[in-house]
């Protein structure tokens, strides 16, 4: 079986690939031994997967790529079960556990792990070709990684730079994301995209040094996008377009706004296709976002329900969060944890914040939140919170216990789980 | 698990009905309904109260009963602990 294969993708091969400290080209990055196909690449750092990337651009191989930790031992045996040998990729060095199951290799097809937030992480097959949402022709940029390799939002990101000329790459390694606008600014890089944990954690971290960054594009996706952090990077970087993006392994990127609103425009809704462009269809059935979009992974063509849970208001869509998780049933009113968390985010002390029902009597669930306060606004108690929420929210949807953390908790595919 | 005392659970009360800008009474015969202490201000207080002990109340133990003084409030709560 052969999955369609973009002949495009080594056009950016002269582009500029900063990564361990090193400048190359994705022509120089140091090359991978001769890989088995199908290939599960597992890896510790930036340089080793963009490597497993060009030899699938050039060899066409059967690959998926994640870091080592994402995969732990059972998912590395399931791998080698379905005919993936899995390769572990350090340097000019690497380990081969051959597949335990035989079979023919699907030319080009590139495998991603799903984010694993509804469960344990599934395989959704893609092609270079399928994964390059962003064809039109961009001006010359420098564009921040820093995802996990192999995450949606990471091939995103690699595939613009692998796939366009004059646009460059500065690889963020896990160690490097508290000072990555230090490392930005340096080599001149003019836009990141990241989830808005991510953004958060560096305003809270660095304010100043985020706004030395020569940014032209900001982007936001992986989480659900409220209008404070927007605003915020407004105010930081205002000579910066910023864009969120709804996008998933099922069904690619599919929503892309630029007016620097929350939400997408409720006409957006139920449109009617238009051949002459990639534009997904979206709908709502029961409070659920479908989407039928031109960039499904393999096998999901057709509605997709997403899972996730949207609210209109005015005449916005927002989405709030996962369906299975957002609804907070207070003695049978409901609230949406998203939104709450909108109102906790949107006082000007607080930085992060985390929404969740707690177990209760009487009532059957209580709203509760963590939140993280930014240290320039002094001090500031649950009691200032619970003010600002009950004068923006139902009696039922203001959080009555909240807990004070001391950092931003975010996992290794820059998420948060709000 | 570390049980709380009447007063310390009375000032647990009390910061909850100041927490929605109100006053705790002194008087244990006070009525809930005239001062404004709701199931959600109830909830509340049980959450407080688990918080602080570093345990979940056992609301199945002593069964349902009225509650419309703040003296009822004590004695329940006083209740699950040693339930």
């Amino acid at each position: 079986m052969t999955a369609r294969r973009r002949t495009t993708a080594l056009i950016g091969d002269d582009n500029t690939v900063v990564v361990g400290g090193r400048t190359v080209t994705w022509r120089t990055l140091h090359k991978l031994p001769q890989l088995p196909s199908p290939a599960a690449v597992l890896v510790d750092n930036g340089a080793d997967a963009l490597a497993a990337v060009r030899h699938h651009a050039v060899h066409g191989t059967e690959l998926l790529v994640a870091t080592t930790s994402r995969v732990d031992l059972s998912m590395r045996e399931e791998l080698g079960e379905s005919g993936f040998a899995v390769v572990i990729a350090q340097g000019d060095e690497q380990s081969v556990t051959p597949a335990k199951l035989k079979r023919v290799e699907e030319s080009g097809r590139v495998w991603l792990l799903t984010s694993g937030s509804t469960g344990r992480p599934t395989r959704i097959g893609h092609t270079l070709e399928s994964l390059t949402t962003v064809t039109s022709q961009q001006q010359p940029r420098t564009w921040l990684l820093p995802y996990s390799p192999g995450t949606y939002a990471w091939w995103q990101v690699v595939t613009i730079s692998l796939t366009q000329a004059d646009q460059g790459l500065v690889v963020i390694e896990p160690s490097e994301l508290e000072t990555w606008p230090l490392i930005a600014a340096e080599h001149g890089v003019t836009a990141a995209s990241g989830t808005p944990t991510f953004w958060r954690q560096t305003i809270y971290r660095d304010t100043e040094a985020l706004a030395k960054v020569p940014l032209e594009q900001i982007t936001l996706g992986g989480e659900p996008v409220d209008q404070t952090i927007l605003d915020r990077l407004r105010e930081i970087l205002p000579q910066a377009r910023i864009s969120w993006i709804y996008a998933s392994s099922e069904v690619g990127a599919s929503i892309v706004v630029h007016d620097g609103k929350a939400g997408f425009p409720r006409a957006w809704l139920d449109r009617d296709p238009d051949p002459d462009s990639e534009r997904p269809i979206l709908s709502v059935d029961k409070d659920e976002l479908i989407i039928t979009s031109p960039h499904h992974g393999a096998g999901l063509d057709g509605p997709v329900r997403t899972g996730d849970r949207v609210e209109f208001v005015d005449d916005r869509v927002l989405i709030t969060g996962r369906l299975d998780s957002d609804e907070i049933n207070v003695g049978g009113s409901k609230v949406s944890a998203g939104l709450v968390r909108n109102v906790l985010m949107g006082h000007p002390a607080v930085a992060w914040a985390r929404v969740f029902p707690r177990k209760a009597p009487l009532v059957g669930r209580m709203v509760a939140a963590e939140v993280v306060t930014s240290p320039d606004l002094g001090p500031i108690t649950d009691a200032d919170l619970v003010q600002w929420c009950s004068n923006r929210l139902p009696d039922y949807g203001v959080p009555r216990r909240i807990k004070f953390l001391d950092q931003i908790p975010q996992k290794e595919t820059l998420k948060s789980d709000v | 698990m570390a049980e709380l005392t009447r007063e310390q659970i009375r000032d647990l009360m009390g910061a909850v009905m100041k927490a929605q800008g109100k006053t705790l009474p002194a008087d244990d015969s006070a009525d809930l309904r005239e001062i404004g202490f709701r199931s959600l201000d109830f909830s509340e207080l049980a959450l407080r109260v688990e918080d602080e002990i570093g345990d979940e109340l056992n609301f199945d133990a002593p069964g349902l009963r009225q509650i419309a003084k703040v003296g009822d409030v004590l004695d329940f709560i006083e209740q699950l602990q040693s339930a």
